[in-house]
């Protein structure tokens, strides 16, 4: 104790004090940052969520219509078959999509 | 002084290793004792977290230029529940929430619930929209609590979903995987409960291996598979036309990618909407392309007729008598038209659909040859990727009767899955070469690792010289044959072969006025890029294939070569020429 007290300006207690003090202080801060990763980590998947929800909307659409421009009956619509087809050597520019 | 310091000292040390003792053995039988416990109590913990909001990871269709399109997502709204202690005046609060909910809540039920005074949390409505679901929040009516809910969504509705397949409650209370993808990729697409609320600490402290290697992420993910959304569309409303044109009991087709067996498209007429399973028949949940076996007719002449040329007992230019008709074993076998053709050669079995042809060819063969061809045809399950997958009924093949055998070489007596079928089929448009049909072709990780799946496995059955003989007499089917010759495509060879099946009526026999019609057709003929197989069972006041499935094999192919942009393989002129073959459109 004597030696302790010749090397530091204050008492053992207050070390071991202020180290707790600052454990504590550490562990409330860790439970501070663990519920809030938890929070963030919450809000965010149900963001993600809630986005993929809205895409598949949007998704369901493009089915919609691809299901209608399918079904669609051109000649009812007022479109005629061609009188001749025309086979030529040209590039379909259905090809780049 | 020193005496007594050193005797606290020793006191703390020993204090401190008593603690250390006690918590070390405090460990023991916490981690080791009663361990498992513990881990069952800390999932539940976990799950208790995630609210039961329900996970899953997603299916895609593929379109063309590979961007993904969901076939099953998740969908986010909410659900009401009430606490029936606590509301004042049932009437005022549905009169509240009906206009929001109306769809999913009555006013009986309603006011059922709300009687039940000895509960506390009933769930009256589920599946609200994002906005109703807020603003029946905001009436903040006492006794009303709206939670967030999440459920399985397939947004094409009916859109390949006896492929892509449904969830359901099992055995326990966790939504799995039932029928097709869901339930064949159960294992990747589920999700565990603490996904969403994960301690990082605690993950960080109990599987510090977890964060080198997470087992779960290597496992769990999305699937991405090889439909393509668009010609899946097609060939569904070709199906429906063609089953309700002539009141067919079912319709089916297949769409594959001849060389890798890649499925575009796999559909079945009737079918059923993922969303809406209220009044959903059970038999119509499987997948019958898969499932389901048929007699499929003269689309087997063309296998037959390759076998023969593989093994060398015939060659194109041989000619036999054809009579009409043949008596084998006491029962007559005829052509489809009862006359005779005299001497002819071996196209003239494909091109005329003749059965006398295809069982002389089966004479020809042996039995022997004949039953190692067809049993490395269909002597296997294919391996699909998709639950239930039917085996072919080949049991006339393991009898002496030689009416077996001649029979089996125009598909009738042996019962075969359509996708066995098509893969058999498959190998004359890929040099005599199976390949291994499938439906998926990636899993993305959780990780974020995109992994490839390996269906490289190959079957040689054919060689290739025989199989393009009988590509060539496939391909004057449509040339010569289909319409009269007006199907033919100037710009593009098609191999095509039609079937009608007489049904089986159960007795034994066969119905003489009752048909199943199957289509069989790749292209280019002679590199095809696709293989399109169709069938309608049991279609009304129509005889043959020819008349129910031509239009709508013809619908596909072109829509195929516009969709796909398929270069022409004939007809052109080098690239110098302006125009070439004006065809008159019928």
């Amino acid at each position: 104790m004597h030696k302790v007290h010749s090397f530091l300006p204050f008492s053992f207690l207050s070390l071991v004090s202020g180290t707790a003090a600052v454990l504590v202080v550490a562990y409330i801060g860790l439970i501070a940052v663990v519920m809030s990763y938890a929070a963030l980590t919450v809000e965010f998947s149900q963001s993600v969520k809630n986005d993929e929800a809205a895409v598949a909307t949007l998704e369901s659409r493009y089915l919609v219509s691809v299901a209608r421009t399918t079904s669609l009956d051109y000649a009812a619509t007022g479109y005629a078959k061609p009188v001749v087809e025309l086979f030529v050597p040209a590039q379909s520019v259905t090809a780049f999509r | 002084m020193r005496a007594q310091f050193r005797l606290r000292i020793r006191l703390v040390l020993a204090l401190v290793v008593l603690a250390a003792l006690f918590i070390f053995v405090r460990l023991y039988f916490v981690q080791i004792v009663h361990g498992a416990e513990y881990a069952q109590k800390a999932d539940r913990q976990f799950a208790a977290g995630g609210s039961g909001l329900f996970d899953r990871g997603a299916i895609y269709f593929m379109r063309k230029d590979g961007t993904f399109i969901s076939a099953a997502t998740l969908a986010t709204g909410f659900l009401v529940a009430i606490n029936p202690q606590t509301i004042r005046d049932p009437e005022a609060v549905y009169a509240a929430l009906a206009p929001l909910a109306s769809s999913t809540l009555t006013h009986d039920a309603f006011l059922a619930a709300a009687a039940k005074k000895n509960q506390v949390h009933i769930e009256v409505a589920h599946r609200l929209s994002e906005e109703n679901g807020r603003t029946l929040s905001s009436l903040d009516e006492p006794g009303v609590q709206v939670l967030r809910e999440r459920w399985r969504y397939y947004p094409g509705d009916t859109l390949a979903a006896q492929s892509i397949g449904i969830v359901t409650y099992g055995s326990g209370d966790t939504l799995t995987g039932r029928t097709g993808l869901e339930a064949a990729y159960d294992g990747t697409l589920s999700r565990s409960g603490d996904s969403l609320y994960k301690n990082f600490f605690a993950e960080l402290f109990s599987n510090v291996g977890n964060l080198l290697v997470n087992a779960r992420d290597a496992r769990e993910g999305d699937i991405v598979t090889t439909i393509e959304p668009e010609v899946q569309t097609r060939l569904e409303d070709d199906l429906a036309k063609v089953t309700k044109r002539y009141s067919s009991k079912e319709s089916g087709g297949i769409i594959m990618d001849s060389a890798t067996g890649a499925i575009l498209a796999l559909a079945s007429y009737p079918s059923y909407n993922g969303n809406d399973l209220q009044k959903v028949e059970g038999a119509l949940l499987g997948n019958p392309l898969v499932e389901h076996v048929h007699e499929f007719g003269s689309i087997m002449k063309p296998l037959t007729m390759t076998a023969a040329l593989d093994a060398g007992v015939i060659t194109p230019a041989t000619t036999y008598n054809d009579t009409g008709c043949i008596t084998v074993n006491t029962r007559q076998i005829c052509n489809w038209d009862l006359k005779a053709r005299g001497v002819i050669p071996m196209k003239q079995i494909i091109v005329q659909s003749l059965n006398v042809g295809a069982a002389w060819i089966a004479t020809e063969l042996g039995q022997e040859k004949f039953r190692a061809y067809f049993t490395a045809l269909f002597g296997q399950k294919t391996g699909i990727d998709l639950p239930s997958e039917g085996r072919a009924l080949l049991g006339n093949l393991s009898k002496p009767q030689q009416i077996g055998y001649d029979t089996a070489a125009f598909g009738q007596g042996i019962a075969i899955t359509p996708l066995q079928m098509v893969r058999a089929l498959g190998a004359l448009a890929n040099g005599g070469v199976m390949v291994q049909p499938h439906l998926v072709s990636a899993v993305r990780l959780s990780s974020g690792i995109v992994r490839q799946l390996d269906w490289s496995e190959r079957v040689p059955v054919f060689s290739a010289t025989a199989t393009r003989e009988t590509t060539e007499m496939m391909t004057a089917v449509v040339d010569e044959k289909l319409q009269d010759g007006k199907a033919r495509i100037p710009t593009m060879s098609v191999a095509a072969k039609t079937g009608t099946a007489q049904l089986t009526d159960g007795r034994g026999g066969y119905h003489t006025d009752r048909f199943f019609h199957s289509f069989v057709g790749f292209f280019p003929s002679y590199s095809p890029r696709f293989i399109v197989l169709l069938y309608t069972n049991d279609p009304q006041h129509v005889t043959y294939a020819a008349d129910t499935l031509s239009p709508s094999f013809l619908d596909l192919v072109h829509f195929l070569i516009d969709y796909y942009a398929v270069p022409p393989d004939r007809g052109l002129p080098a690239p110098s020429g302006a125009t070439s073959s004006p065809r008159a459109i019928p």
